[in-house]
């Protein structure tokens, strides 16, 4: 088997709004699928669809590992390694980045030492300060990029890791999604961007284009090329 | 000398009136079941599971010190650092009848019902005195344990003399099928440049009414660090501490409450600055679950120096009810007050971001809990900082 997952029909509202409409797609083995469109295109609900995020209203079908996962929680499938990067982190009064890292990686069994995703970060000085609170843009994605790390997934879904940093940040955080696809198992990752900023440091295997609630064409590498040259209209049409 | 024989006949005239007083605060309670005569003195003994639930470990305090109460009778103690003092208030107005000047004047026994309960029919308190100079590490430990029920009101005193650094532990419970008034009083002092950290923690049950009465009196440069815990249901819950900073003087005051059940709980604290550079905080947290009511007042005033309030509540459920009562005063231009208060429920968003890591909604829920009480604990040495951090762990768990 070399579909890691498979997402099938799938829609999304929410409150009643349409966001995504019958979104087909399939990420395999050894695959970095960039999903490119927009902003308000709907990439980060079709992420939150396909992890189980609460509020989300879903109808179609999310096979992960062989395992059709629709119906379960957002925590069932994060301990089966099915793990979303949030584009933004929320503030946890109290609770420091290094206690949180720690605690995610205890509650994964990944094995993963809070110590070495600082120091591959470059969080260290973070560790102390509360979660959340505070932090610059390329902070809190690389606290983010940190925390995803400590979770150990086998496959991450990866929300705007390069929006609002600058080249220093976004190298660190490339060299963290990199070690990501070290990690996993299968080799995998699907990282959403509207910048593509970041596919100079993790180049794509494959890249889709999302518009309006609607994903496709989907075509190889340079794809990304062309469209960062042309915008994502001209594809599309 | 009893202790009501520190009355002076005036003072005993005002606390018969004020047996009729209702206190400020909290729902108001029939003490005149509590006046009666006491049965025949039964042997009690304190449950030791119960006694460590709120943190007492009587072999380790003999180091230090311990005050044991079972009820109102069953009293033993023992000093275990050379100049640090620890007996009974009984014991020690017989030793020193001098000490009988330290009673009643911090806490008026005419305040309320309560003080004039525990004026005319209290027995048994501790008294801990540390002298001049002496730093301790680990604190005497002071357990005021109820078994039968009834009235337990017990006068503590602790004096702390010049530039010492004093260390007390204190936890009172109940067994849990027992029903009872404790209205204990702690009068505190503390000589100029002394150091007080006093941790308190109350685990009652459901029947239990819960009135203790406490005044502070910090002298020039002493400083009073106090962290006040309640982990379990109570019937009804009410305290107010009050502080008197002289110049020079610091509180850091912290209390964190766990409104279980159907607990109405109405806890506080106020600092009267009395110098210029007196410097007072007063922090709350207070999770409210079930049916529980909870009341969170701070207060600080005066004409000098400066001031910190700060409320926080968190609600667990539709039937809980918190609200916050900050209060600053100032007289003047001399002094500066701030405060922060707020309530609100655990955020949804945070939840999900926590499941989506791998976290149940549970442990999500209780690692937010835990976060939401974890207030800073200033140097109070290890075995105390250790205790609080557990019983903050504790409370979290509690709460979920």
């Amino acid at each position: 088997m070399t579909e890691v997952l498979t997402v099938e029909d799938l829609t999304a509202r929410v409150d009643e709004e349409l966001i995504v409409h019958r979104v087909n797609f399939l990420v395999s083995k050894e695959e970095t699928l960039y999903i490119v469109g927009p902003n308000g295109a709907g990439k980060s609900t079709l992420l939150k669809a396909v992890v189980g995020y609460p509020g989300i209203i879903v109808e179609g079908r999310v096979i992960f590992m062989g395992e059709d996962v629709t119906g379960s929680p957002i925590d069932e499938r994060a301990r089966k390694g099915l793990i979303l990067s949030h584009q933004f982190i929320p503030r946890i009064d109290g609770v420091t980045v290094g206690e949180l890292i720690e605690m995610v990686a205890r509650v994964s069994g990944s094995g993963v030492s809070t110590e070495e995703v600082a120091e591959l970060l470059e969080i260290r000085h973070l560790l102390g300060r509360e979660f959340g609170k505070g932090l610059s843009g390329g902070e809190m994605k690389r606290v983010e990029v940190a925390v995803t790390l400590a979770a150990g997934p086998k496959l991450a879904l990866i929300d705007e890791p390069d929006s609002g940093v600058d080249v220093e940040s976004a190298l660190v955080i490339a060299e963290g999604i990199r070690e990501m696809i070290r990690r996993s198992p299968v080799g995998s990752v699907v990282v959403v961007t509207h910048t593509g900023f970041i596919s100079k440091y993790v180049p794509p295997t494959r890249v889709c284009i999302m518009m309006s609630g609607v994903l496709g064409p989907c075509s190889g590498p340079e794809l990304l090329d062309k469209v960062l040259a042309e915008g994502f209209r001209i594809e599309v049409a | 000398m009893r202790l009501l024989d520190t009355l002076s006949p005036t003072q005993l005239e005002r606390v018969k009136a004020a047996l009729a007083k209702p206190a400020l605060y909290g729902p108001d309670v029939d003490v005149r079941d509590y006046l009666l005569a006491e049965g025949p003195a039964q042997e009690v003994e304190a449950d030791e599971d119960r006694v460590r639930e709120v943190g007492i470990d009587l072999e380790r305090a003999k180091r230090t010190g311990y005050y044991m109460q079972v009820d109102s009778e069953r009293i033993r103690y023992i000093s275990g650092l050379p100049g640090v003092e620890v007996m009974s208030i009984e014991d020690a107005l017989e030793r020193e009848p001098e000490v009988s000047r330290l009673i009643w004047r911090l806490v008026d026994p005419a305040t309320d019902k309560y003080t004039a309960v525990a004026a005319l029919r209290g027995r048994g308190g501790y008294f801990v005195r540390v002298r001049r100079g002496i730093r301790m590490e680990e604190p005497v430990q002071t357990c005021l344990f109820m078994v039968r029920g009834g009235l337990q009101a017990p006068h503590n005193i602790i004096y702390v003399e010049e530039g010492a650094r004093a260390r007390v532990l204190t936890g009172c419970t109940i067994m849990p099928e027992s029903f009872g008034l404790h209205a204990g009083i702690t009068e505190i002092y503390l000589e100029r440049g002394a150091r007080l950290d006093y941790v308190m923690i109350h685990a009652w049950s459901r029947g239990t009414h819960v009135r203790p009465r406490t005044g502070v009196l910090a002298g020039e440069e002493a400083e009073v660090v106090t962290y006040y815990i309640n982990l379990s249901t109570v019937r009804t819950l009410q305290t107010y501490p009050r502080y008197i900073l002289r110049d020079g003087a610091r509180l850091h005051s912290v209390s964190l409450i766990l409104g279980r059940g159907s607990s109405i709980i109405d806890v506080g604290a106020k600092a009267a600055l009395g110098g210029r550079r007196a410097a007072a905080e007063i922090l709350s947290r207070v999770v409210a679950r079930d049916s529980s009511r909870v009341v969170a007042r701070a207060r600080v005033e005066g004409a000098f120096g400066r001031g910190h309030v700060e409320c926080k509540g968190l609600v667990l459920s539709d039937a809980a009810r918190v609200e916050a009562v900050p209060g600053l005063g100032a007289v003047g231009r001399g002094v500066t007050l701030t405060h922060e208060a707020s309530i609100g429920k655990l955020s949804e968003e945070a939840i999900a971001y926590l499941m989506s890591k791998g976290f149940t909604r549970e442990e999500a829920e209780s690692i937010l809990v835990r976060g939401f009480m974890n207030v800073e604990i200033l140097d109070l040495g290890p075995q105390l900082t250790a205790y609080v951090k557990n019983l903050m762990r504790l409370l979290a768990r509690a709460a979920i």
